[in-house]
């Protein structure tokens, strides 16, 4: 039951990028993250009330946190761009790729105060898999 | 089409850099306060980006024509990331990356199946390497 609920939550998070794909064609990339976060944001507020019955507290952090803000347009607005031209999975390929090699720089490095995790050479064969992939797609 | 590709691989790579600004608000104000943060800061920052952009009109004259469905985006993100939150107590992060990760690609292949019409067996083959490579290196990493 609960397998099938995040596998439905990932059905979800691929129907977001392709709907917002799809708004990006009639409205600009700042209109869609608008409308994303708004709604979002609204809905969000209404389960921590409602659901979690917690107090809506936004204060009291360093400031260079609310960068979140910056990187939630950053990225809604580049995702869509980029499903309406190379579609939800392709994008959805690259971008875990892209996930995978950062945080292997970061755990490799220790940034951002992570614990030190030095990259294994068995991955090696797996990242070599995933970038015959991206061949592949720069070719189709 | 090289570029673009590079694009969404970056768009990954700052993915990741926003998650960890999102862990550390989420262990200052709590896992709903800390994610609300992400939503506010970036609808008023948006609203400000488009206030003062030249598709500020055009966007007002369009958003009444478009299908009112495809308005539902961020509605799907807040159940998928409520969703991913309340189950990861019953299960291991390896396990709920993997089916958040199928989820995606199978609705993926489905959308641009339906949707996008872009579907070629080279794209395919391609996205179910990467596929792969991914599920490969998760278990890698989890051992």
């Amino acid at each position: 039951m609960y397998s099938f609920l995040v596998l439905l939550a990932g059905v979800l998070q691929s129907a977001m990028m392709s709907f917002n794909g799809l708004l990006a064609e009639s409205v600009s990339l700042w209109g869609v993250s608008l409308v994303v976060h708004a709604s979002g944001g609204i809905l969000l507020v209404l389960y921590i009330l409602l659901v979690v019955r917690e107090k809506i507290t936004l204060r009291g952090m360093p400031w260079y946190l609310y960068s979140a803000g910056f990187f939630g347009v950053l990225l809604v607005s580049v995702s869509s761009w980029c499903v309406g031209i190379l579609g939800a999975a392709v994008t959805t390929c690259l971008s875990v790729s892209g996930q995978l090699c950062m945080s292997a720089v970061i755990d490799h490095y220790g940034l951002f105060h992570v614990p030190k995790v030095p990259f294994s050479p068995r991955r090696i064969p797996c990242f070599l898999m995933i970038l015959a992939g991206i061949i592949l797609l720069n070719l189709s | 089409m090289f570029l673009i590709v590079f694009i969404a691989f970056l768009y990954g790579c700052a993915t990741v850099i926003s998650k960890m600004i999102n862990y550390r608000a989420a262990q200052e104000l709590g896992t709903w306060n800390g994610s609300l943060v992400n939503y506010v800061v970036a609808s008023i920052l948006a609203l400000a980006l488009l206030l003062f952009s030249p598709y500020l009109w055009s966007d007002l004259q369009a958003c009444t024509k478009v299908p009112v469905y495809l308005y539902a985006g961020g509605t799907f993100g807040v159940i998928a990331f409520v969703l991913s939150i309340v189950t990861l107590r019953r299960m291991k992060v390896f396990q709920s990356t993997i089916l958040l990760l199928a989820g995606q690609l199978l609705a993926g292949i489905l959308f641009d199946l339906i949707v996008f019409r872009g579907f070629t067996w080279i794209k395919f083959a391609g996205v179910l390497l990467v596929s792969l490579g991914i599920f490969w290196d998760k278990k890698v990493t989890a051992a």
